[in-house]
């Protein structure tokens, strides 16, 4: 009898694409719309409703089954709040993280499940690969009839996060916290393939979305929509700019919250000329969230925007390859929670500090990494994933 | 293609489009302008307007143009007095009620509305903290709750001429009877309060012959949209009774209620389109009983939702236990555009407070489809519609019973 799948549909080419390729494949498939926000924002109007149509049509298209499963409450809750609490605290989270952590691999797959799915799909670039005796196993997609679930043979060890075949659209640094156990139950179709074969695919089946714009980082009110849903819901003070060498008064902003370590746009400095516009942009090198200040540099060498070290906290660590755990170079034979122990090392990670920023070799010590040369900091609240190959081994939230 | 779905848009009819064209590019002067050009401008604007008041027996003057139908409902509300008082609606009241959602504080509800009615009256009716009038399961205006409810605090009745969703027709001569007898009797009593009648007519001027003076209505709500004219412009039309306060204030056009600059190349169209429709009006009604009949005999497995007091050229079908949105999605790959009223995306979720209105099921409001006829249909194409309608039904039900 054919698996049951579930797969998220966003309206967008990717997972409509994921949804007709499990078709082919023989699945039976269930296409669902997640409704997480739909709220309208200043100068923005949430596109839930012209997604839906996008999903649905497509659903339609491809004449599978078509649910919508209403989360606003749980995302509101799981994410929105998450971010909140986390801007509040000086800290720059990535809600999309959450939601991948708290929505489409748990409520979505834990629905799914309860539903009567073997298998759950997203339209993410990434890949489920299986480590065994034998070394890692890909089901592979686009051959076999059956590519979800464990390979068939000797018993295999654990499921692996595996970055997409498409370096640059790769989603694993979104995906970092999902559960091992939703990620045994999850086909990522489009991690075997480039977008512009999935565009492709898309128009030669005539999928009307395949030159859909695709949405950007966080999913409901972007880059540029931030400060605007941050006004909504905290309570900000204006307050100083400062200049963090000498401590003098450059201008104001509209809350410490807004700024992010190491930001150079938006400041709105009030400085003499000479003084502050000699060309020189000034960065956002520290906030203090408490007395609602924002201390700038021209100083590009400042020591709080270049580091060695970065500490970590509410790390994740994933199964990796069985052949590479060897107590020297790697200990990772465990799925989740915990380091493996309270003393351990990881020497030749390679680690991704942003989404879709180059991978810098690094080793963690406890909850510390360390990169061999200087880095950019990163904002506090954001992830630092860490990979051995192509497999990932978790990440935390830097502090 | 065929287009099924008159009832949201019309094309503009060519004769209105060639009746616009002057006024874009050479008689383009402001009416107000004070030179003779202008004022030609002006005139031939006026005698539009008095075209347009024509195709309801009425006069220019008794018109005010808006932007549309909804703005023309909105409009028709400020001839409410505030909480009984002498003050009358001003903007920020609609602003307050409307955009922040705060109702306006009275004791009493002054207003009736259809359940039954469009969102451009309902939304202002429910801000403005009026009570809701019953309809039948035919989708007709249940007489005795509407007499039940008229109340010596009501000032105002708003029901449409023909709903838009079901194309249900109401018997607006009926409700002004009786509202003749409770301003009578309210007279023998000495009770000075004003009881107007608004009727939204937008999708009722290409097929019904509208006269003002015989439904008895005191505002009615007209739109070009829907009768083969441009969009973007509408009419209310007032009687001497009720008196408008504006929503749009500035140079004082349009007697002072809905002021900017004229559209006059809108007015010109909308004239046109009015004087076409009303032409044909029963040529048009033969023609769309004649594919109506064509559609209801070749279509199956399906139940007729308006079955009565329907204006010829809706169609609303409901097909149990299906998807009336997964049939728009299969039909509009097919070339037929059709609409639906039910709970889909494209209406956010929510399902048609019409259908509920008649006692449809939600099974029943999700299986719904309306079709609206028009100048684009012919008998030829009412035969394909069936069969591709019908193809799609029975690939649906297929999938749905495995």
């Amino acid at each position: 009898m054919a698996k049951t799948v579930y797969v998220g549909m966003s309206g967008g080419v990717d997972s409509s694409v994921a949804a007709l390729l499990l078709l082919e494949q023989g699945y039976k498939v269930v296409g669902v719309y997640m409704k997480n926000w739909s709220e309208d924002l200043p100068g923005m109007k949430c596109p839930w409703a012209e997604d839906l149509a996008d999903a649905k049509r497509v659903a339609v298209k491809l004449g599978i089954d078509f649910e919508v499963w209403d989360f606003e409450k749980e995302y509101r809750e799981k994410v929105v709040e998450y971010m909140l609490r986390e801007f509040r605290a000086g800290n720059t989270p990535n809600p999309d993280i959450m939601c991948n952590q708290e929505i489409k691999f748990k409520l979505f797959y834990e629905k799914a499940m309860a539903a009567g799915a073997d298998f759950i799909t997203t339209g993410h670039y990434a890949r489920v690969l299986w480590a065994g005796p034998a070394g890692l196993s890909s089901p592979k997609i686009l051959q076999s009839k059956h590519f979800g679930g464990p390979p068939r043979g000797p018993s295999p060890a654990h499921v692996c996060l595996a970055r997409a075949i498409d370096e640059n659209k790769d989603q694993t640094y979104f995906l970092y916290r999902i559960s091992e156990e939703a990620l045994r139950h999850t086909i990522f179709p489009i991690g075997e393939m480039c977008k512009p074969e999935v565009k492709k695919l898309a128009k030669e089946r005539g999928l009307h979305n395949a030159y859909k714009k695709e949405s950007m980082g966080v999913c409901f009110v972007g880059q540029v929509g931030m400060k605007d849903f941050l006004k909504k819901y905290i309570d900000v003070r204006p307050g100083e700019i400062r200049e963090v060498e000498s401590d003098k008064v450059l201008g104001y902003h509209e809350g410490a919250v807004f700024y992010t370590i190491g930001q150079r746009h938006g400041l709105y400095l009030n400085g003499m000329k000479g003084e502050v516009n000699d060309g020189m942009p000034y960065y956002v090198v520290a906030k203090d969230t408490k007395q609602n200040i924002v201390y700038v540099s021209k100083n590009l060498n400042d020591k709080r925007i270049w580091v060695r070290e970065l500490k970590l906290r509410d790390m994740v660590f994933r199964a990796g390859p069985a052949e590479l755990s060897s107590p020297k170079t790697l200990q990772s034979k465990h799925s989740g929670g915990s380091p493996p122990s309270p003393s351990f090392t990881y020497t030749n990670l390679s680690v991704r500090l942003r989404h879709r920023a180059p991978l810098i070799p690094a080793e963690l010590d406890g909850n510390t990494l360390k990169f061999a040369q200087e880095i950019k900091r990163p904002a506090s609240g954001q992830s630092a994933v860490f990979y051995l190959d192509e497999v990932c081994l978790g990440g935390g939230i830097i502090i | 293609m065929i287009y099924l779905d008159h009832a949201a848009a019309t094309p503009v009819c060519r004769k209105a489009l060639e009746a616009m064209k002057p006024y874009y590019m050479e008689e383009f002067f402001n009416p107000s302008s004070p030179y003779l050009p202008a004022k030609k401008v002006a005139s031939d604007y006026e005698a539009a307007k008095a075209e347009i008041a024509h195709a309801i027996g009425a006069k220019g003057n008794d018109l005010v143009i808006t932007a549309g139908a909804t703005e023309a409902n909105n409009l028709a509300f400020t001839a409410l007095s505030l909480d009984g008082s002498c003050r009358r609606l001003l903007p920020q009241d609609f602003a307050n009620a409307n955009i922040l959602g705060v109702p306006l504080r009275r004791h009493h509800p002054s207003m009736l509305y259809l359940e039954t009615e469009h969102d451009s009256v309902r939304r202002v009716a429910e801000a403005l903290g009026g009570t809701t009038i019953k309809v039948l399961p035919s989708g007709v205006i249940d007489l005795q709750d509407l007499r039940d409810k008229i109340t010596d605090e009501i000032e105002m009745i708003s029901v449409s001429l023909v709903n838009n969703e079901l194309g249900t027709i109401q018997p607006l001569a009926e409700i002004a009877e009786i509202i003749r007898r409770v301003k009578l009797d309210r007279m023998k009593r000495g009770l000075k309060r004003q009881l107007l009648l608004h009727s939204d007519a937008s999708q009722a001027l290409n097929l019904l012959d509208i006269s003002v003076a015989r439904i008895g209505v005191d505002l009615l709500t007209l739109n070009s949209a829907k009768i083969y004219g441009p969009k973007g412009v509408g009419a209310l039309y007032m009687s001497h009774e009720a008196h408008l306060h504006p929503l749009v204030t500035g140079g004082g056009q349009e007697n002072g209620l809905r002021s900017g600059t004229e559209n006059v190349p809108g007015v010109i169209g909308f004239a046109t389109a009015a004087t076409e429709t009303k032409k044909h009006l029963k040529s048009n009604r033969k023609k769309y009983q004649k594919l109506k009949k064509i559609l209801l005999t070749e279509l199956q497995g399906y139940e007729l939702v308006n079955k009565k007091h329907s204006i010829d050229n809706f169609v609303v079908l409901c097909y149990n236990g299906i998807d009336a949105e997964r049939l728009i999605f299969l039909l509009e790959e097919r070339g037929v555009y059709v609409a639906t009223g039910a709970a889909c995306a494209a209406s956010k979720g929510e399902k048609s407070h019409v259908l509920s209105a008649i006692g449809l099921s939600d099974a029943q409001i999700a299986g719904s489809l309306r079709l609206s006829l028009g100048e684009l249909n012919d008998a030829e194409q009412m035969h394909e519609a069936a069969r591709v309608i019908n193809e799609v039904v029975a690939l649906e039900r297929k999938r749905v019973n495995g």
